[in-house]
């Protein structure tokens, strides 16, 4: 290496050859601090992993089964699918892999201060728009002012909001006509075009985790000429081409004819097929060969599918979960109302009848074991005799009635909902369950006052946190608000030093336990089917599917 | 007949009319904000706000009502929110699926009920009444989503005869013609069980009545009993049956359509109903309500053909 590290590499390379610093933790931190990722693989002594299971042929199709849903604003999206449908046309500035290390994409490279404030990040000189147009940092910078501006409502707002965000009195007001907090960029240089293939992101405070928030999910990188609207036709300087896209049916891809910056793509097309919300259509369809991968596995499909000889099933351990919070409404204005919801629930038999155990038992505090400042507490045991003294305690001495709202789909929720629905009721939690379809469900998630919502594998805890629970977050679903925990996340997300990290997430989870809005049972592993005839692709903890790295033996 | 006729197309008028006005104020009444919806639960208020006044969402709903009528009496309906497209060709488009879907299915169930259910209860309690009456009650009580479920795993998991959905496309690997085999049979087996049965035990009373017996007690033949005289006054209460079906088949085939992933009425009515998507709403209820008229007033039409005795 000649060129000079980040001093805080310096410091982590000492602490990983004390032996202080886990292996994982050390390459991932190398890689966000700008190492680049083979070289960061070998400081530590690893082979960097390989996609290849042979040489890729070129041609053919693949088919994915999932919703095909209106994709038209990439950066106000909320959805995975959408975003998986949207990146095989648009790439992103930054891609974290399936490794949890973070690689370079339009940006070629990166540079962080000392400090952590300020972010360089270098732009590939050699990528072009379909549409023939150089790609240049004026790009970059429009796409990120767009995330970032208030009136985009991109969820990219709340994972950035304490770096380069400030919050004022815009005179803007919510549904019920109160007034609401808008936020703006700190500072009018906040975002800064250095020159053509350069910017810097100069932060208010220290924020490591930069590289990957510009992997978040809406963050695709739109041509400024499309005006931040998607469909078919729209520019990219992604592998592929929208070519068709007809909402509830099916969305088709075409290979570009250009040959593609980033190596690939070998099929020539890529289709998503919508069959709906129904797990057995989607075996049928795989069964028949009528597509040849399903976007996400059911448990309840499962057992059919180890059957079929032509499948694979794709499985990783990850962050994903699903959790019951509440709005701080009767009777959940209480914390106490909220522990005795937590002490009531027995996680081991949830992950056991609903997950039939692929996974982990939950912690309710939503940092996961595979999360790098994971920091273990203690595991919350089941006391039914506690749940009921804090009850009695927050006058509800003869229990309480409630209603959960809760969707049918993935199967696995409502039988988790369904199993600690019967664990509440031993504690005085009598629990209606509401179970309306995943479409009802997505427009009311926010608003319901007691729901179960899926939540996404995130590399880190702190994006995790700052995404669902740091004040006035778009995706804060339980309206939960707690000065404290807001402080410690900030200073949190300003560590470097994992072990630092980790003492600030003990606190945080501690405040999750004692304060926090949510029951979380269980850790998933994620899984989906494909056919083996599909090579190169490999399960990511957040099912982002690239097609553009896929290739079929025929 | 025609001033019966016309009375009745009057009637179906009047009452499309107030079905279109029910169906506008109970989506009007259900809770969720429409402009909320499309942008989704993200977007700024001020998008919302900027959204609703861009639709005329804010405007009092009388008048939207009747501002959507007047666009739908001069054939413009709207565009779909969740599709977004125009209402008028996503219409033509599933509902020509699904009335695809139902006419093979009802090609194949009419004459099937009618023949067992006639051969069944020709000869009351013989062993092929008792046969077809346990086949036909097990095939009406079994659910379609287990019927459909048990079938897909014969043909489709196991044997590999079959395609698993039906997505009316021909390159999915399998021929058009082969997508249809299963919903089909799914709805068949469902249908014809409850129609079967409505067909026997109508020749079965039939066959009780003391008309047949002196036929048969002057010495004419059993078939030519059945033929002449029995046949046509068994069909007259399940004509009406049958008609009905055509209800189901059209507006109630949201199970196997679901099932299959079959682009029908059935599932778009569905994922509108969910998404408040008016427009869809609206134009699909008019058209199951319209079929359902225009069902009675043939089956209506049709009993006249069959028993001269009725006068309209």
């Amino acid at each position: 290496m000649t060129e000079k590290l980040h001093p805080i590499i310096e410091k982590a390379g000492r602490e990983f050859a004390d032996g202080k610093l886990e292996r994982r933790e050390f390459l991932r931190l190398a890689v966000l601090l700008g190492v680049a990722a083979p070289a960061a693989y070998s400081m530590v002594g690893l082979a960097a992993p390989a996609l290849a299971q042979g040489a890729p042929k070129k041609g053919g199709i693949v088919r994915i089964g999932m919703r095909v849903q209106d994709i038209s604003s990439p950066h106000t999206y909320s959805w995975i699918e959408s975003a998986n449908s949207a990146r095989q046309v648009l790439d992103y500035l930054t891609v974290t892999g399936i490794d949890n290390v973070t690689r370079p994409s339009l940006v070629e490279k990166w540079e962080a201060s000392p400090d952590l404030k300020t972010w360089t990040l270098h732009l590939r000189k050699d990528v072009t728009w379909r549409k023939g147009r150089k790609f240049t940092a004026d790009d970059a910078v429009w796409n990120l002012k767009r995330v970032l501006d208030d009136k985009t409502g991109s969820s990219v707002v709340g994972l950035l909001k304490g770096f380069i965000l400030t919050e004022y009195d815009g005179g803007e007001k919510d549904a019920k006509g109160a007034p609401r907090k808008s936020v703006k960029l700190w500072d009018a240089n906040a975002i800064q075009k250095v020159d053509d293939f350069t910017i810097k992101l100069n932060g208010n405070s220290a924020n490591l985790s930069i590289p990957e928030s510009l992997f978040h999910y809406p963050l695709l990188i739109c041509s400024p000429e499309d005006g931040g609207k998607f469909g078919v036709g729209s520019d990219g300087t992604g592998a592929f081409e929208l070519v068709e896209h007809e909402i509830g049916k099916r969305s088709v891809f075409a290979a570009t004819k250009k040959a593609y910056w980033g190596g690939g793509p070998y099929i020539d097309r890529y289709e998503i097929i919508d069959l709906g919300d129904d797990a057995a259509a989607q075996v049928s369809a795989l069964a028949s060969k009528q597509v040849d991968m399903i976007y996400q596995g059911a448990i309840s499909t499962l057992p059919t599918v180890e059957k079929l000889p032509h499948v694979q099933v794709n499985s990783v351990a990850t962050g994903y979960t699903a959790v019951a919070r509440t709005h701080p409404i009767k009777p959940f204005d209480d914390k106490r109302v909220r522990q005795a919801l937590r002490y009531a629930t027995d996680n081991d038999a949830v992950l056991k009848g609903a997950l039939r155990g692929l996974g982990k038992p939950g912690e309710h505090h939503h940092v996961a074991p595979v999360h790098p400042e994971y920091a273990d507490i203690g595991y919350l045991k089941q006391d039914i005799a506690k749940a009921k003294a804090l009850l009695a305690e927050a006058g509800y001495p003869n229990g309480i009635d409630v209603t959960i709202d809760a969707r049918p789909q993935p199967d696995w929720e409502l039988l988790a909902v369904q199993i600690m629905v019967e664990q509440w009721k031993e504690a005085g939690i009598r629990c209606k369950i509401n179970v309306m379809p995943s479409a009802q469900y997505w427009a009311n998630w926010t608003k319901v006052p007691f729901g179960f919502t899926t939540w996404a594998h995130r590399p880190l805890g702190t994006m995790i946190l700052g995404l669902a629970y740091r004040t006035g977050a778009a995706w804060n679903e339980a309206n939960w608000s707690n000065a404290e925990f807001d402080k410690l996340l900030t200073e949190a997300e300003g560590y470097l030093d994992v072990e630092k990290r980790r003492a600030v997430m003990a606190k945080l989870e501690r405040i999750m336990l004692d304060d926090g809005p949510a029951v979380v049972p269980v850790w998933r592993a994620v899984f989906n089917y494909s056919d083996k005839k599909i090579k190169g692709y490999k399960i990511h903890p957040s099912i982002y599917i690239d097609a553009k790295d896929m290739w079929i033996d025929a | 007949m025609l001033r019966y006729s016309a009375k009745q197309l009057l009637n179906m008028a009047l009452t499309l009319f107030a079905v279109s006005f029910l169906v506008f104020a109970l989506n009007e009444l259900s809770p969720g904000d429409v402009a909320r919806k499309i942008l989704g639960p993200y977007a700024s208020e001020s998008q919302v706000d900027h959204l609703t006044v861009q639709m005329g969402l804010d405007r009092p709903a009388i008048v939207r009502y009747f501002e959507y009528m007047g666009k739908a009496l001069t054939g413009d309906f709207g565009d779909s929110i969740v599709f977004r497209m125009p209402v008028a060709d996503l219409m033509f488009d599933r509902l020509g699926n699904t009335l695809l879907l139902a006419a093979i299915s009802f090609a194949v169930i009419v004459p099937l009920s009618v023949v067992l259910g006639v051969l069944a209860g020709m000869r009351e309690r013989g062993w092929f009444d008792r046969t077809i009456s346990v086949f036909s009650s097990m095939c009406a009580s079994i659910p379609e989503f287990a019927m459909g479920v048990f079938l897909l795993g014969i043909f489709v998991v196991w044997l590999g005869w079959l395609p698993g959905t039906s997505p009316l496309r021909s390159d999915s690997g399998w021929a058009i013609w082969m997508q249809f085999v299963l919903p089909v049979l799914v709805v068949t087996f469902y249908d014809a069980g409850y129609l079967i049965a409505m067909v026997r035990s109508s020749m079965v009373e039939v066959m009780r009545q003391p008309y047949i017996r002196t036929a048969l007690l002057k010495g004419m033949s059993f078939n030519r009993v059945v033929s002449r005289h029995a046949l046509r006054n068994a069909l007259i209460t399940p004509f009406t049956v049958i008609l009905l079906q055509l209800n189901y088949l059209v507006s109630g085939l949201v199970v196997v359509e679901t099932l299959f992933a079959y682009p029908g009425f059935g599932r778009m009515m569905l994922e509108a109903a969910l998404a408040k998507d008016i427009a869809v709403i609206e134009a699909g209820t008019l058209i199951a309500v319209s079929v359902t008229m225009l069902t009675q007033l043939f089956g209506d039409l049709g009993y006249m053909a069959l028993d001269p005795r009725i006068r309209v």
